[in-house]
């Protein structure tokens, strides 16, 4: 089976999930961040502690990675300004519309017309995203940065996007 | 039955093991923000093959699409407090235009952040990365309080 082929069916699997379970609904999520419903935070939390539990086997293990044979292993990232300021950003957009970028794409599969104008928006911010980092990369540093800069390197976005 | 919510201890896990499942099978950080990158990328480039992470994002409109035909449409209408707010022709744009700015922000601070609630907030904290776990502290606490506010205001 190729990656590719593997992340389609991983997709599929995510998107059905993430339908069933409500996710796609504005409406379900506001409950959860209103504390007017404790799904949100129980399914958040069943899906990383399985996440995490999982991962720690395969770290402890390092196997040879089913599809393409390089070892299982990862590194962490340490936490830099952008991190606070993305994540605020996008904690504004996630609160006034209850949509996150998964969400955004099974919206759009089932057919919900509002997923469109959604969809838009977070392609011209990945758009504006791109322009601020050339940006701010042709431009010569005058002096060593004091602080870690708020649009990362194209490396440092790479690792981690 | 699709129509009842998919009891949490059971949607939960399954998620959690999509990100188990890209870090064994190709060693790769599940993320949805990578994943619309990857499309956005390829097509802006004129190229219309994407990697495993584009045909994840296709995988996910198709999920939401199977989802949608097997339980008969979307268990929800109109675009909760949003159009309950605004309603009407007017109202309709004013939606539009208010989750078009949404997009832009969600779009914008993820990948300034390096990650969105499935790349930051499932896969990075399951990997214990210290960015992450201050990166879903900031969305979480952003996010409540964003929607306290309009809460407050509506």
């Amino acid at each position: 089976m190729s990656t590719r082929v593997a992340g389609a069916l991983i997709g599929v699997v995510f998107g059905v999930v993430l339908s069933w379970s409500g996710m796609t609904s504005p409406e379900v999520i506001r409950e959860g961040l209103l504390f007017q419903s404790s799904y949100l935070f129980l399914f958040f939390f069943g899906a990383v502690s399985t996440a995490f539990v999982g991962l720690r086997l395969l770290k402890r293990k390092a196997p040879p990675a089913l599809l393409t044979g390089e070892t299982v292993q990862w590194e962490t990232v340490k936490p830099e300004r952008r991190h606070v300021a993305g994540s605020l950003i996008f904690g504004i957009g996630w609160g006034i519309s209850g949509a996150c970028p998964g969400p955004i794409a099974t919206q759009l599969g089932q057919g919900i017309v509002w997923g469109v104008p959604l969809t838009v928006g977070l392609v011209l911010g990945i758009l504006l995203f791109g322009r601020m980092q050339s940006r701010a990369h042709a431009r010569p540093a005058r002096r060593a940065p004091a602080k870690s800069p708020v649009v990362p390197s194209p490396r440092a976005a790479d690792a981690t996007a | 039955m699709l129509h009842s919510q998919l009891p949490w201890w059971i949607g939960g896990p399954a998620l959690g093991l999509c990100v188990v499942a890209m870090r064994w099978l190709m060693n790769e950080r599940l993320g949805v923000m990578g994943a619309w990158s990857d499309i956005v990328e390829n097509v802006s480039a004129r190229r219309l093959s994407f990697g495993p992470f584009g045909w994840m994002l296709i995988g996910l409109v198709v999920g939401g699409a199977v989802f949608g035909l097997i339980a008969g449409g979307p268990d929800f209408h109109g675009y909760g407090w949003l159009t309950a707010t605004f309603s009407g022709t007017g109202g309709t744009i004013i939606v539009a235009a208010i989750l078009l700015g949404c997009g832009l922000l969600i779009g914008l601070g993820t990948k300034i952040a390096g990650g969105c609630t499935s790349g930051n907030g499932l896969s990075g904290n399951a990997m214990v990365s210290p960015a992450s776990l201050v990166a879903t502290a900031t969305f979480f606490a952003t996010g409540i309080v964003v929607t306290l506010i309009t809460e407050a205001l509506i």
